[in-house]
Order: C-alpha cells, then sequence, then structure tokens
C-alpha cells in the first residue's frame, strides 16, 4: 500500500533545478534509502516530503493528501502527526538537557512524559546521559538523541537526512540497528546517505543525480 | 507532566542557561522599572514633600465671621472640626483691639493669640529673644519696640479703653447697671464715660476718660470736681442747666454730657471701665511685614484686658492638604456652619497648586520616556535574542510546533523577565525614591505597597509589549531554511 507518492516534482531555484520531474513511490513500511552526489537534490527533496517546503511543480502525496496544496499550518500539523525527522546536522536546542530535546517533540505533539522520553534515550543507549546538556555530548551521542526525539511519537515516516555523516562505526551500528527495528514495526523510513553500507541496510536504493532519479536498485540481501 | 509544566520548564531553562543574553534584557527591564517606580513614589509623595514646604510660607485659610462680627469660640471649634485632624499643622485664634502704652499714650494694635499656633502658621516669624510662655508677657512688633524705646525683659503697662461700638445692643436702663459712651470733644478726639446706675436710674458712679484732650484743658474734665455733678442725676442732661462747663473746656465738657447722654448698657464693669495691665517683653518681633507694628498677648492677657471671653476677630489656619482638597474643607465648613466662614489664601493656595502641576507633569514626562527607552532596550536585546536563537525555533518549527506555540513561549519568556525585572525595580526604586527624598526634600518617605504589583504589571506589560516585534520575526523564520545548514 502507497504511503508516498512524488508526482513529476519539480523545485527551482531561479536558473537552477534543484529537482526535476522526480517520481518516487515508496510502500507503507518500506525502508528506502537515497544517494546521490552532493548537490544532486536529496536534501531538497527531503524537506519536500517532510512537509517543510513545496515543489514548484508537481503532487506529493502522503497517506492520500496533496500536501503540495496545503497551507503551511496544515503542513504543520501533518509534520508533527506524522512525521519524525533526524537532520543532517544534528540539531538540538542548546539549553535543555538531551531528555528534555526529546521533551519538546512530544510538547508540541501531544503531552510531554518524561519517562516514555527516558525509555527512548535507553533505546539509542543514553539513559546515563538523560540529564546532560548538548555541549556535555560528543557528536554521537547528540545524533543518537535526535533519534531517539524523531521516534518518540510513533510517526509512520521517518526521514532521515545523513543519519550517520557524523558516526563512527560504533554508533553507526546503533542507529543502524535501531533503524531496523522501527522497520520490523512498522515504521516507514526514507534514509539520505553517501555510505554504501548504510544504503545496504535499505530495502531499495534510489539515485539521484542532477534533480534527477538516475536509477533505483533493490537490494536483494535485505534481511540477510 | 503537564504541558504547562514543561512550558514553564522551558522558558526558566532559557533563562537561567542563556544567562548572559538574558541578563541585559533583565536589566533593562529592571532599571525602568526602577525609575517607574521610584519616579511614582515621588509623584505621589511629591504633594506631601511640597505642602509642608509650602506651609512654611504660612496660613492657607482663614476663618472670619459671616455676619462681620466676631467668632464664637464654639462655633469655631465647630467649623475647625470639619477638617480631619491630622491635616490640620496649626490653627491661630487672633483677637484684635486697639490698646495704648499707658507711659506715652501712644495707640497700638494688640492681638491676643496662642503662641504655640502662631508657630504652626506663621513660621517665617522671627523672634529676638522668645515667643511669651506665662500670662502677662507680651511679644513687641519691632516698630513698636522702636517707637517706645522698650528692650527685653523690660516691663511695658498698657490700658484698654471700651469704645462705644463694644457696648451691648440692649437698651432699656435697669437699676445697678453699667453704661459706656463716647463722643468727640476738642479736635474731634473720643472722650468716654462710664457709669454705674443707683436704683432710681440715676447716676450713682461715673469715671470719665479725657487722654485724647488736652491735658490741662479737657483733660481735667476727668477729675471728680469735674464729674461729681453727675452723680445723683438722671439721664439726659444739659450742659449748663444740669452742669457747669469746666473753665477753659467748654468742647470736652460737652463733650462730656453727650457721651452720658448716648451711653449704653455695656456686659461688665471692665468693658465700662477700660483696664490696663503690666507686661513683661519676652520677646520682639521681626517678620517684614505690618506684624511689626503690633503687640502679641496670650488670649487669657487679652481676656482680662477687655473682659472680653471666648471671642476671636480671625482664625488663621494652616492645612496639609491638596487644593481640591482645600476646596472642599471651604464648601463643607460654607455649608455646615452658618456663623464661620472659611476662605482660602489664595496667594499661597494657588502657587502652591502650579508648582505642584509643573512638577508633577515633569515626573510624569520623565516616567514615559524612561519607560519608553525601556521598551527600546528591551524589544533590541530581545530581537538579537530571535536572531541569535534563529536555528532553535526553526527545530521547535520542524518539530511541529505552530505559531502560536512559538508566540506564546517568546511571550512567556518576556513576561517572566517582565515579572523578575519588576520585582527588582520596585525594591531598587524604593531605594532610589528614598535617595531623591532625602537629598531634595530632607525627609524620608513611607514605602507604598500598592506600588510592588503595580510595578510588577507595568514591567510585565512593557516587556509584552518589547517582545511583539521580535516574535513576528520568529514567527516569519523558515525552519527548511534554517535547517538547511550553516
Ligand atoms: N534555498 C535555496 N536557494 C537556491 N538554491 C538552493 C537552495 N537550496 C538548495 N539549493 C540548491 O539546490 C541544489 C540541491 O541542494 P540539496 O541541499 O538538496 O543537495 P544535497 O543533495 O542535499 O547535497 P548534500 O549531499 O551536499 O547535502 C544545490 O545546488 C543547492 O545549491
Ligand atoms: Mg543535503
Amino acid at each position: 500500500m502507497s504511503l508516498l507518492e512524488l508526482k513529476n516534482i519539480s523545485k527551482i531555484y531561479g536558473e537552477l533545478k534543484a529537482l526535476d520531474k522526480v517520481n518516487i513511490h515508496v510502500d507503507k513500511g518500506e525502508w528506502v534509502a537515497i544517494m546521490g552526489p552532493s548537490g544532486s537534490g536529496k536534501s531538497t527533496m527531503m524537506n519536500i516530503i517532510g512537509c517543510m517546503d513545496k515543489p514548484s511543480r508537481g503532487e506529493v502525496l502522503l497517506d492520500g493528501v496533496d500536501i503540495a496544496k496545503e497551507s503551511s499550518r496544515k503542513l504543520t500539523d501533518i509534520r508533527r502527526d506524522k512525521i519524525g525527522l533526524v537532520f543532517q546536522q544534528f540539531h538540538m536546542v542548546n539549553y535543555l538537557t538531551a531528555v528534555e530535546n526529546v521533551m519538546v517533540a512530544q510538547y508540541y505533539h501531544s503531552m510531554p512524559d518524561e519517562k516514555e522520553a527516558l525509555e527512548a534515550l535507553a533505546r539509542v543507549g543514553l539513559k546515563e546521559r538523560a540529564h546532560h546538556l548538548p555541549s556535555q555530548l560528543s557528536g554521537g551521542e547528540q545524533q543518537r538523541v535526535c533519534v531517539a526525539r524523531a521516534l518518540i511519537n510513533h510517526p509512520e515516516l521517518i526521514l532521515a537526512d545523513e543519519p550517520t555523516g557524523n558516526l563512527d562505526e560504533t554508533n553507526e551500528n546503533i542507529v543502524l540497528d535501531l533503524f531496523a527495528q522501527l522497520h520490523k514495526e512498522g515504521t516507514t523510513l526514507i534514509v539520505v546517505t553517501h555510505d554504501p553500507e548504510v544504503a545496504d541496510a535499505a530495502q531499495r536504493t534510489i539515485v539521484l543525480e542532477h534533480g534527477r532519479v538516475a536509477r533505483e536498485v533493490i537490494n536483494e540481501n535485505f534481511g540477510k | 507532566m503537564t504541558k504547562r509544566r514543561m512550558f514553564l520548564r522551558m522558558i526558566t531553562a532559557s533563562l537561567l542557561r542563556r544567562r548572559s543574553r538574558m541578563l541585559v534584557a533583565l536589566l533593562s527591564i529592571g532599571i525602568g522599572a526602577t525609575i517607574l517606580s521610584g519616579l511614582v513614589t515621588i509623584y505621589y509623595d511629591v504633594p506631601r514633600q511640597m505642602g509642608a514646604q509650602f506651609r512654611n510660607y504660612g496660613a492657607n485659610m482663614i476663618f472670619v465671621s459671616a455676619d462681620g462680627t466676631s467668632l464664637d469660640a464654639e462655633k469655631t471649634a465647630e467649623a475647625l472640626s470639619l477638617i480631619p485632624k491630622e491635616k490640620i499643622l496649626g490653627a491661630t485664634p487672633y483677637r484684635y483691639t486697639s490698646a495704648q502704652m499707658v507711659r506715652n499714650q501712644l495707640s497700638f494694635v494688640a492681638a491676643g493669640t496662642d503662641f504655640e499656633q502662631v508657630q504652626a502658621t506663621s513660621p517665617y516669624f522671627m523672634v529676638d529673644g522668645a515667643y511669651p510662655s506665662a500670662s502677662r508677657q507680651v511679644l513687641l512688633g519691632k516698630e513698636v519696640a522702636k517707637t517706645i524705646g522698650a528692650k527685653l525683659n523690660s516691663m511695658v503697662e498698657i490700658s484698654w479703653k471700651p469704645s462705644v461700638t463694644e457696648a451691648s445692643g440692649d437698651t432699656e436702663l435697669k437699676p445697678g447697671a453699667y453704661l459706656a459712651g463716647s463722643a468727640e470733644g476738642f479736635n474731634s478726639a473720643l472722650v468716654y464715660v462710664t457709669l454705674k446706675l443707683g436704683d432710681d436710674l440715676s447716676i450713682a458712679e461715673m469715671t470719665v476718660n479725657a487722654d485724647s484732650q488736652t491735658a490741662e484743658f479737657g483733660g481735667r474734665c476727668a477729675e471728680e470736681s469735674f464729674t461729681k455733678q453727675f452723680i445723683g442725676k438722671l439721664i439726659p442732661l444739659t450742659a449748663g442747666t444740669d452742669v457747669d462747663a469746666m473753665t477753659g473746656a467748654t468742647v470736652t465738657s460737652q463733650a462730656v454730657v453727650d457721651a452720658v447722654n448716648k451711653a449704653r448698657p455695656t456686659e461688665n464693669a471692665q468693658a465700662a471701665t477700660g483696664n490696663s495691665l503690666s507686661l513683661q517683653v519676652t520677646g520682639i518681633l521681626d517678620t517684614g511685614g505690618d506684624e511689626e507694628q503690633y503687640i502679641f498677648l496670650s488670649l487669657s492677657d487679652m481676656e482680662a484686658l477687655t473682659g472680653e471671653q471666648d471671642r476671636f476677630d480671625v482664625m488663621e489656619l494652616s492645612v496639609s492638604a491638596s487644593a481640591e482638597e482645600l476646596e472642599e474643607y471651604v464648601s463643607q465648613i460654607t455649608d455646615k456652619s452658618g456663623s464661620v466662614s472659611a476662605r482660602l489664601v489664595k496667594r499661597v493656595t494657588r502657587s502652591e497648586a502650579a508648582v505642584l502641576t509643573k512638577l508633577q507633569s515633569l515626573v510624569f514626562l520623565v516616567t514615559a520616556v524612561v519607560l519608553l527607552l525601556t521598551m527600546i532596550c528591551v524589544s533590541t536585546t530581545m530581537m538579537a535574542v530571535v536572531t541569535e536563537r534563529r536555528k532553535e525555533i526553526g527545530l521547535r518549527k520542524a518539530l511541529g510546533a505552530s505559531d502560536s506555540s512559538i508566540r506564546l513561549e517568546f511571550l512567556g519568556e518576556g513576561i517572566f523577565l517582565g515579572a523578575l525585572g519588576g520585582l527588582l525595580g520596585s525594591v531598587l526604586g524604593f531605594g532610589f525614591a528614598q535617595v531623591v527624598s532625602v537629598n531634595v526634600f530632607g525627609s524620608s518617605i513611607q514605602f507604598q505597597p500598592l506600588l510592588l504589583p503595580l510595578t510588577v504589571a507595568v514591567s510585565m506589560l512593557i516587556a509584552a509589549l518589547s517582545c511583539m516585534l521580535p516574535i513576528k520575526r520568529a514567527v516569519q523564520i523558515d525552519p527548511a531554511l534554517v535547517l538547511k545548514g550553516e
């Protein structure tokens, strides 16, 4: 069953076509990797899927709703209710502790629940560091807090833009294991990456080049 | 955990963990609130302070009799009770009469008064020596002292004679009644007679005061050789038939006869006969005004001299109140007291009101300017805060924060800062007002408890208003742009 469908979307900045007539289809529960050289339009596409930006042309159907036509207020609602975001640069509120940062997502979504937030941190192996400020955490730890924050509201779709770009091997594996778990639980995952190993963990890889879909590769080894 | 607690946790964390920036905002609100509460304290205290200063320039209200006669002590006290007691700094009764120095026959205005009150209503009186504090003591005006050559602690003897107008209106003659009368003698000067009637209504006793006449001629009409002719005779009398004129003093003799014929009953022997007192000079008064030509004695000495009790001509009051309050008292007294008429000394009350209005509008203006500056300062700081926190705001939006949540969070921080700054300002402001008051007016001020919530509320409002523009900027932040990277 289809969760997301990009139909002929383009994003144009003046002369530059960041995205050029892209067609992508993602099923519910699927784990998809997006690859491509720098500047190929990966983040641009993720922002559009994440309801933070709109395409210049085309339709974006999320759960059957064309989000390209919604008001920004409605987009905020959809983003809050359905999507968990992990960013390329790990963004945290720098004056709030790790657990508070997770609770911020709960706060905007529904009700802050410290116990649940601590459990999410435990899931990414950060139980001990829950009450540290971002400045007291390493890059890998911060990115794991961001992952915990993304999954705290049990979103249907997790969008991760280079979640492991700044991580070492150990941290990368922690995050990938977590993604595998989420996948098992039925969450749809779209992960942008430069790293073939990360891409190999997904069911399917879509490669972008110059704003177009260059090719799609089904991962034969998935689950093995 | 409820949303509200998380909200509070976020804004307090923002304030506590991002100290340096917030300290600037807090400081500017605090300073604004300090000046606000300080100036408002002074604003409300200035009338009191200024009033006290102005009361140094003398009485601002007077009581006189409504019908042009003298004031009754009891009625005056009733009128006085219509003014709140704590507002009355002094209420000085004056009883004026004309008196003579026995030694040289010079006439002066004698004023009976209450010296303790004089010091309150006329603080500018300068006394060389001291105010009289016991009976039979007198305060001489500087001019009087110069004219008669009186020194401190010397004795002066003053005499008082009734004028015919002082006799009461009862015209029916009764056995044993005292009569007093006066008529114009030589040079149109007055000659006084006092009489006592016998049982058959004939003249039983008689005294003449012809001090105003030439001593060796008309003056001799006071001698018994002349007055004894009147004894046993019935009024009216005819000069030449009933009484022989004094040799060389026909005019004065005729005046004495006229005075007897015009004599009217008076209340007591003293009023009828006149009196004299020997007084010790305790002080000499220097005012630069008319008072230097008066002599002042206590009310009880005045009563001893004239025999009249509990009557004043004027009461001077120094009332510590605003112009409106004074007007209010005056109209109340006019309404409720028939015989006492209250008036304001316009010269004093008007200039007091004018100075106060100017001073208060100045304070008001300065407060407004300070609040405006505070607003600009806080607004600028908050604007910098928003710029500094662009990424965080973008992140919050990406996490699903609606525009109103972002607004509420910044407003919350602003109002929290305002409350904190307001509290700080209330305390510092009182100190500030105290310092100003002590240095400018030389007296301390009371703490106004109501000012605390007021200052806090105004500070919160100012902070909230200052946040409006920065909040607008924050809401416009696009999460995609901010999160895309550096
Ligand atoms: N707001 C913008 N205005 C103009 N050009 C933009 C804007 N955002 C992105 N671009 C351009 O669009 C193109 C695609 O950018 P995008 O960020 O999607 O690349 P990417 O694939 O995520 O690259 P990377 O791997 O480096 O993150 C780039 O050439 C970029 O310069
Ligand atoms: Mg990118």
